[in-house]
């Protein structure tokens, strides 16, 4: 994961100025583009983490590239409130220990194979926090 | 027979195991083939002198760490703790890894997903 995930290195500072998307160099805008649009009203830090995450893009294999294009592709589409649900149960899923994180994340992968690839079963909305 | 050729016969083989299976087996072994790519880490030079694999040189930094503890048991629980803390609020840092996780984004959205998850986490 760390491999792919540069960025973690990252120090947190929520006083990193924001970035305009004019400022990001054409492939990082290639790379980025399906977020585009919510650029502009991203914190600095949330910024700073996906430029370096589209500065790794080319040191990464041709899966890992599908993979990440998929994902980008996946969360542009997502609303601001499932972002947030996705973070909560995100977070909830690292308490875990290792190995229950690994089972619960093969469980998916097999029973998303078993349903044919199709796109997950959102869950009924919630209010954020009320897990 | 030298490594390639030995890989060329393979290969067939190889090959025609694949073509028997299933999608979940599939799946699998692309997940498995990812989390092997994510691990996967250069060699490092250690203090400009010897190539070590990076887990050795990982070992090496995590043991001068716990000296370091031994001596600053107090400094370091407080730092492990504001770590900790900023790693939750850091919602850079939980994007980009949603970005670059074994599970797309909308998987943590998913019915089944969440109920598996709340049933572990009582």
């Amino acid at each position: 994961m760390l491999f792919a995930f540069p960025a973690a290195a990252l120090a947190y500072d929520p006083n990193v100025p924001p970035m305009p998307w004019a400022s990001l160099s054409p492939q990082e805008q290639r790379i980025l583009g399906p977020i585009a649009s919510d650029w502009e009203r991203m914190p600095g830090y949330q910024q700073q983490r996906l430029i370096a995450s589209a500065r790794n893009y080319p040191s990464m294999q041709p899966i890992q590239k599908q993979r990440f294009e998929e994902r980008i592709r996946t969360w542009a589409a997502m609303t601001p409130g499932q972002r947030q649900a996705a973070r909560e149960t995100f977070q909830g899923l690292r308490r875990l220990p290792p190995e229950k994180q690994h089972e619960l994340r093969e469980r998916w992968l097999a029973e998303h194979a078993a349903r044919g690839n199709g796109p997950a079963r959102p869950a009924p909305p919630h209010p954020p926090g009320s897990r | 027979m030298n490594e390639k050729d030995f890989a060329a016969k393979l290969k067939p083989w190889l090959e025609r195991s694949a073509q028997t299976l299933g999608e979940i087996q599939d799946t699998r072994l692309k997940a498995a083939r990812l989390r092997a790519l994510d691990a996967y880490r250069e060699p490092v030079r250690l203090f400009g002198l010897v190539t070590v694999a990076e887990g050795t040189a990982q070992t090496i930094r995590y043991s001068f760490v716990q000296r370091a503890l031994l001596f600053l048991p107090i400094a370091a629980l407080l730092a492990t703790l504001a770590f900790q803390s900023v790693q939750e609020s850091d919602v850079g840092d939980i994007d980009a890894q949603l970005l670059t996780q074994e599970l797309p984004p909308d998987a943590y959205l998913d019915q089944d997903f969440r109920a598996w998850l709340t049933k572990q986490q009582d």
